[in-house]
């Protein structure tokens, strides 16, 4: 387990007193493997930007060990870690030029000055600043020093590059681009990097593993595919996907052939018993009252569906949504195609058992995803 | 219930013109969705409609009646603006009773409607709040509730969702057209947001630097972009645009890409130079086997998942960065050499001088000249 580049065990963040203070981060433990982009995603005041600052130095470890590159690093100061930041107020050197600013950390190495300037113009292109590369911090936009910032963190050869919210102030335009641009330059140096944002889209398109956070805790640290076809808990469910999963509490009953979830409205939903493991059948029948969830694009139409009334049709030009009555609350589909109904048209809707997310109602911990337990 | 028009209204302040000669009509029950970025007159316009500013020149009209001689409060117009221009001594529940109780309501008619329209914009939990105890996305729904509570026959909303929370817009955007097709209200909506632009708009008239450049149904917009920057102001990722040489010959009109011949549509060349702009969004590029005709040889650079699509950035044999994008959960390669065809229909081409779309559907144009 020690082939983690930068490990981070029992870690406990109090602001004020220990464990009298704001418990900020609580018993943190995860790894980062070298080559990987994490990203730490939650809400303001889930621990994120604390856990990140107490990587990078700027905050005192509570409790517990944070461990880069083999070398236990809490009492080590941020410049003797060799981590590269990109941090929101870590500013700019007002008297450097752009150009400067980018090349700062590189004047110090054993590159020559033409490769300093090759690598400069590389980051300066991928992040559409080469133009203002002679002008200085003051003298241009909020987005741009943003861009900058990123480009000064991104050059250097770091154990570890630290990104909070990198691209929170890029114009919508740029965004697709610069996400694909910055992953594949990552990637191709071998760079590893940590990004804290509250953007799970970001957090999504650029990163190999998300770490879910919500109260100081680690809800959830797992790759985006899976934290969407296997989340943990209710939380993970209904955080990570746009439009969210679709949740519906449920009765469970059972026969010897069939289990039946009954919605609201007294809505059921059959599956032969054989649909799921017996491990599945047995949980949810224990546990009786249940949330069951299914995501937004894993609905299919089809006959002998769920009748429901459609009350919005949305097409986005790539992506339609419907959403539908069921149980008294809106289901919502997603279909890549433009659908045409319109309010108050009826549309049978299928749940396969396989897309079927079933959690515990009071812990909201997930019992099943699809036909095995979780 | 009412039908809206407005007829070559203009505004300037000092000698900047905000609103230059606006034109449009929105019929009995529509949205329109005024879409632009800020400074481009938007709200303005509103406050105009609503009476609140005069205009230099040009009319409003409500059923085809001449406003300019009717007061604000007596045109039948509910608001919600960006500033809220909540009543900071009454609670959320007074301030959205507050068209109602001006009537001769019963207090149990005001508090079923109150109640009723909370609900439905999720503060019923915080209608006993002073405004200073509610949070901007709850200040912006108290707004949107009082100005829908006193069922208005036309309601001018200024982005309502703005500082609404990401999922409980998404929420709000799904529920909000049910909400006004309820009332029977003509509305107009203002936003920044595509997404919500094309959600919620019967049509939407894309506004910039006091003009409207463009009017028409999400698809008219979507699909016949009147320009560069519309298209790029619809549709994430941003759509592809490339420098191409428009070229002729016996079998019609095409562009050359990376080597392949891409046909034209008819007209797609009428007018322009050899020198065009080619627009394809991403979603029109489809990964296919080589032997494709037409079939574009990319190399993946990176993959990035974006709500329930993939989207792939990749090179071209000339280097030219080309945004793929395709549903998730369908499977493509994700590294190496790869094959893309563009579906012929989804071609755009644009004048590389001004932008303009050529060969557009005669459809935008009659809208605008009307």
């Amino acid at each position: 387990m020690k082939d983690f580049l930068l490990d981070i065990e029992h870690v406990d963040k109090y602001y004020g007193r220990i464990d009298k203070g704001v418990h900020a981060v609580r018993d943190l433990s995860m790894g980062v493997q070298a080559g990987e982009i994490v990203a730490l995603l939650g809400s303001s005041g889930c621990g994120k930007t604390s856990t990140l600052r107490m990587i990078a130095g700027f905050e005192v470890v509570s409790r517990g060990q944070i461990t880069l590159a083999g070398k236990q690093i809490n009492n080590l100061a941020p410049v003797k870690r060799n981590v590269a930041m990109a941090f929101e107020g870590y500013s700019l050197y007002p008297p450097l030029s752009v150009r400067d600013n980018i090349a700062f950390a590189l004047k110090a190495t054993k590159l020559d000055a033409a490769a300093v300037s090759s690598r400069v113009a590389e980051v300066a292109e991928m992040l559409e600043i080469s133009d203002i590369l002679d002008k200085f911090p003051s003298s241009i936009s909020g987005g741009q020093q943003q861009r900058v910032s990123l480009g000064r963190a991104l050059i250097r050869d770091a154990d570890l590059h630290l990104l909070d919210e990198p691209m929170g102030q890029l114009e919508p335009q740029l965004r697709a681009l610069l996400r694909g641009r910055i992953k594949h330059y990552i990637k191709s140096r071998g760079l590893t990097a940590i990004l804290v944002t509250h953007d799970q889209a970001e957090a999504n398109a650029l990163s190999d593993r998300i770490a879910v956070m919500e109260g100081g805790n680690l809800v959830q640290f797992a790759t985006p595919d899976n934290l969407k076809k296997e989340p943990a808990n209710l939380f993970t469910g209904t955080f990570i996907g746009e439009p969210p999963m679709n949740v519906f509490d449920a009765v469970v009953s059972c026969t010897q052939e069939s289990i039946t979830f009954t919605l609201d409205d007294s809505v059921s939903l059959s599956y032969p018993c054989s649909a799921f493991s017996p491990a599945v059948i047995d949980a949810a029948v224990q546990r009786q009252e249940v949330a069951i969830g299914i995501r937004p694009y894993a609905l299919r139409r089809g006959n002998n569906g769920l009748r429901c009334t459609v009350v919005a049709n949305q097409w986005l030009g790539d992506q339609t949504h419907i959403a539908a009555n069921l149980a008294g609350k809106p289901i919502v589909l997603v279909e890549h195609d433009r659908a045409l109904d319109k309010p108050d048209d009826t549309i049978d809707i299928n749940i396969d058992a396989d897309n079927l997310h079933i959690f515990d109602r009071s812990s909201g911990n997930a019992i099943s995803h699809g036909a095995v337990l979780a | 219930m009412s039908s809206l028009e407005v007829k070559g209204v203009t505004k300037r302040y000092q000698k900047e013109t905000v609103v230059d000669d606006v034109s449009f009509h929105v019929d009995t029950g529509d949205t329109l969705v005024l879409f632009g970025p800020s400074g481009a007159g938007k709200t303005v316009l509103l406050r105009m409609i609503a009476g609140l500013v005069e205009p230099e020149s040009g009319q409003v009209f409500i059923s085809g009646q001449d406003m300019s001689d009717v007061e604000a409060e007596y045109r039948g117009i509910g608001m919600a603006f960006q500033n809220f221009a909540l009543f900071p001594h009454m609670s959320a529940f007074d301030n959205i009773a507050s068209p109602l109780t001006a009537g001769r309501n019963s207090t149990s008619v005001v508090t079923a409607g109150v109640e009723k329209v909370a609900r439905l914009l999720k503060i019923d939990h915080v209608l006993q709040h002073a405004p200073r105890e509610l949070s901007n996305g709850q200040k912006q729904r108290t707004a949107l509730a009082r100005a829908l509570a006193g069922s208005p026959p036309i309601l001018l909303l200024d982005d309502p969702l703005r500082n609404v929370d990401a999922k409980l817009r998404f929420e709000m955007r799904l529920e909000l057209p049910q909400l006004l097709k309820a009332q029977g209200a003509t509305v107009i909506y203002v936003t920044q947001d595509y997404k919500e632009a094309m959600a919620l708009g019967n049509r939407i008239a894309v506004v910039n630097q006091g003009k409207i450049e463009q009017i028409g149904t999400p698809a008219d917009i979507y699909l016949t972009p009147a320009s560069i920057d519309i298209a790029r102001l619809f549709g994430d990722p941003v759509i592809n645009l490339f420098d191409v040489i428009g070229k002729q010959d016996d079998q019609g009109g095409y562009i050359e890409l990376s080597g392949q011949r891409l046909a034209l549509a008819d007209h797609q060349l009428e007018g322009v130079g050899s020198s065009v702009v080619l627009g394809i969004r991403p979603e029109s590029l489809r990964f296919v086997n080589p032997d494709t005709p037409g079939a574009i040889r990319l190399t993946i650079e990176a993959e990035t998942p974006l709500n329930e699509k993939i989207v792939t950035l990749a090179l071209t044999e000339r280097g030219r960065e080309v945004l793929v994008s395709r549903p998730a959960g369908t499977s493509a390669p994700t590294h190496g050499t790869v094959f893309v065809a563009a579906d012929p229909q989804s071609l755009l081409i644009f004048d590389s001088t001004e932008g303009r779309l050529t060969g557009a559907s005669s459809v935008n144009k009659t809208e605008v000249a009307a």
